[in-house]
């Protein structure tokens, strides 16, 4: 291992990437799947060598936008042979942390765990986990059913995951020792659907909401659309008002089924750890009017106003970079060049 | 020295634009951040009325309120060229007509160059400034069943399983495709390859229309079992393109006239580049190991001195390895070859030739903007740098450091950064050095 090249400064520590490619948002501004990848890259490399991990919560299907496979490659690409007994052998090198909702994991067969397992660990947030009683438990060869109590238990395992991802958690494995899952560090968040999701609330706005609700660094790049750029209009509200988007009203308005789904579960009793959709919208609003008149705090990011600002609206890649490792730099979560 | 940006518009209804626009984005940015930024102007920008034109190019003036942002990064090009698709939709849009003709006649702070694509006849109705400049035609257009052989490119293209009749229709876009990228690489060459000092290329830059500079391809083959790939790229090149190949026709020994003309392009300011035929009797050939260890000796292109640090830029052409074993033979491996690209050679494939023609010309135009590039890199106080345009292996590093035996110093090196594995290595060998890629310095 050269020193040169990498540190191990970040070990155990783990950066999320909430990135996503919606082909509209990026097109009306350029840009292309192409141009995202670059940026993935260009953010995520320089992470690696310092010895931090990442996590993605993508899925695994080899389908466009996904970037599950595009990261393992990059891990898979710098990790040292340590397999030969030599002075790195005993190196715990950055992996992939896929944290994995009930029921998204049960599609995760062991071959594809066993391709990846130097590059990846895949942490499965159970029905258990997420703080769900037993006698709400849904056996999972039922949990593909359209049922209420199916889609309920569904939404508070994302909600639980995602609240999961800011705290240590201990993973216990019968025979053997336990697997510490560090907490995440900071997150990097870009583009991100805000229909057509299965949660309480846009998957996207409900990680922003936990990342500020530990007072982690969060990173929006919200000039390239979708739902960081919605977060970044709450922030700077250029137009005087919030983007009706983070109303609860206009996703009750927009989808029948989040409105139906909704309506269904009214009367199910919700873990005391996850929060209803209008809790959680509140609170988001709140953090966002926080950012407002404090950028600088509230986001945590080691930018100045100045560079907070242009963050939250450049539309130019190689400045969101820039501006994402000046940022992981002054937090010292980069060395410096 | 010209360093571009390219921007490739298409309308939103036009149903190739997209797939066109994302191969000239793959074919001149080849990955891990080497190559020219490729931008898209297709659907129309946020908060722009409802068909409306997409965002403005970098630098380009609109209304006072619609500028196209800047930034550091962009600020550093000084060329921007519009490929434009042409299409039906494009011609009879009052909006896109209004855009191209701005696009054409106003200033701007960079020079522009625009290369207009017909994708059918009704291309030649754009607008007078336009229809003024000659396009680019790629063969085998328009398409019939256009629907069809989409769906078909896609499935081919995502790896799904398709049909014969599916793979051939994928084959017959791809090669629409293929026909536009050696069209473009063209053009392309004459805005970018080097000139002579004398010739002066107007701010208007009309692509097509501007004589083709100098490119000399070397082709290097041993005679017993490399003749014949190495004949049929010497005649493509003959038939086909304006640059001159150079092959040794005798298979004589180094002091042959082969290799002045070798010495002398290589010291030129002009474009060289090699093809070497690697067939079993390559390895063992010395006057083809003398060759190609010639041409992949870098050349020191400047050095500059700024405050206490030094930069020195170093130059490589490309080579290209075609691999023309038959199967199952033996050979020694050609250390000198690098980390040179390598073609496997095939009767089978019909237009092999113009591939690998091609795409050296492409690794040229590459090589040219990576050493455009390399000149804007600052000097470090203190540091010596030594600035590649290639990016870097062990063969080639030898030659470039052998005049600061035992210094400290930095490689800088095109694209986004070598990955880990391979840095190790250069590590490994090269402990005294420092390796950043020009992203890493850049941004």
């Amino acid at each position: 291992m050269s020193d040169k090249l990498r540190t191990r400064t970040n070990i155990n520590k783990v950066i999320a990437l909430s990135i996503s490619w919606q082909r509209e948002n990026l097109l009306a501004r350029g840009l292309g799947l192409e141009h995202l990848r670059d940026l993935l890259l260009q953010l995520a490399r320089p992470i690696l060598r310092t010895g931090a991990s990442l996590a993605y919560a993508g899925n695994w299907l080899e389908d466009e936008g996904n970037f599950t496979f595009d990261l393992l490659r990059l891990i898979s690409a710098e990790q040292e042979d340590n397999s030969l007994g030599g002075p790195d052998t005993n190196i715990q090198l950055g992996l992939l942390y896929n944290h994995s909702a009930w029921p998204h994991y049960l599609k995760v067969t062991a071959r594809i765990e066993a391709q990846w397992i130097n590059c990846c660990r895949i942490v499965r947030i159970t029905q258990q986990m997420a703080g769900i009683c037993d006698p709400d438990f849904v056996p999972d060869q039922e949990a593909t059913t359209e049922s209420a109590r199916s889609k309920f238990n569904g939404a508070i395992c994302l909600s639980a995951m995602r609240r999961l991802t800011m705290s240590p958690l201990v993973l216990d494995i019968p025979d053997a020792p336990s697997i510490l899952i560090p907490a995440i560090e900071a997150r990097i968040i870009m583009g991100g659907k805000v229909e057509g999701f299965s949660g309480f609330m846009p998957g996207l706005f409900e990680e922003a909401l936990v990342t500020l609700e530990h007072n982690k660094p969060l990173f929006i790049l919200g000039g390239f659309g979708g739902g960081a750029q919605i977060l970044a209009d709450g922030i700077l509200r250029s137009s005087g008002n919030y983007p009706s988007e983070l109303g609860l009203e206009w996703h009750k308005e927009k989808s029948m089924n989040f409105a139906r789904f909704l309506d269904e579960t009214k009367n199910f009793n919700l873990p005391t750890n996850v929060d209803s959709s209008e809790r959680a919208f509140k609170k988001l609003v709140n953090y966002l009017d926080k950012a407002n008149s404090d950028v600088v705090s509230t986001l945590n990011t080691g930018l100045s106003t100045e560079d907070a600002i242009q963050l939250l609206t450049t539309s130019n890649p190689h400045q969101a970079v820039k501006l994402v490792r000046k940022g992981l730099i002054a937090l010292g979560l980069l060395p410096s060049a | 020295m010209n360093i571009p940006e390219i921007f490739v518009l298409w309308h939103p209804s036009c149903p190739l634009g997209e797939i066109f626009a994302r191969r000239i984005n793959s074919w001149l940015r080849p990955g891990n951040g080497l190559g020219p930024q490729v931008y898209y102007r297709s659907l129309p920008a946020p908060g722009a009325p409802k068909n409306g034109l997409p965002p403005p190019l970098h630098g380009e003036y609109r209304t006072p309120t619609q500028i196209g942002e800047e930034s550091a990064s962009t600020k550093i090009t000084n060329l921007q060229i519009v490929i434009a698709l042409v299409d039906e939709h494009m011609v009879s849009d009052p909006t896109w007509r209004h855009w191209l003709s701005q696009l054409r006649t106003q200033g701007s702070s960079k020079r522009r160059a625009i290369i207009p694509v017909a994708l059918d006849a009704t291309a030649y109705n754009t607008p007078n400034e336009l229809r003024e400049l000659n396009f680019l035609r790629p063969a085998g257009l328009p398409l019939t069943n256009l629907n069809d052989l989409l769906v078909a490119y896609e499935k081919h293209r995502l790896n799904q399983k398709t049909s014969l009749e599916e793979h051939q229709q994928a084959e017959t876009v791809d090669s629409v495709v293929r026909s536009l990228l050696k069209q473009l690489t063209e053009t392309l060459t004459r805005l970018l390859l080097p000139r002579s000092k004398n010739e002066v290329i107007p701010s208007q830059l009309n692509a097509v229309d501007i004589a083709p500079p100098k490119v000399s391809i070397f082709l290097s083959h041993a005679k017993a079992d490399g003749r014949v790939p190495a004949q049929r790229l010497r005649d493509y090149i003959y038939s086909q393109t304006q640059m001159a190949a150079f092959f040794d026709e005798n298979d004589i020994a180094i002091s042959s006239v082969f290799s002045k003309v070798l010495n002398y392009s290589l010291d030129s300011p002009t474009t060289a580049a090699m093809i070497a035929v690697r067939s079993a009797r390559y390895a063992e050939r010395p006057w083809c190991r003398r060759e190609v260890s010639l041409f992949r000796k870098p050349q020191k292109v400047d050095n500059l001195s700024v405050g206490v640090g030094t930069n020195e830029q170093w130059r490589l052409h490309p080579l290209i390895v075609v691999e023309a074993m038959d199967d199952g033979c033996k050979s020694l491996g050609v250390p000198e070859f690098g980390n040179a690209p390598t073609v496997r050679w095939s009767t089978d494939i019909p237009d092999i030739e113009e591939q690998i023609v091609t795409r050296v010309i492409r690794d040229a135009l590459l090589g040219t903007y990576h050493s455009a590039l390399a000149a804007s890199i600052p000097a470090e106080p203190g540091k010596l740098r030594l600035i590649l345009n290639w990016l870097p292996d062990p063969t080639t590093l030898l030659h470039v450091i052998r005049n600061h035996p035992d210094q400290e110093l930095q490689i800088i090196y095109p694209g986004q950064g070598l990955a880990g594995a391979e840095l190790d290595i250069l590590y490994e060998f090269f402990p005294q050095i420092w390796f950043y890629s020009f992203e890493e310095i850049l941004s």
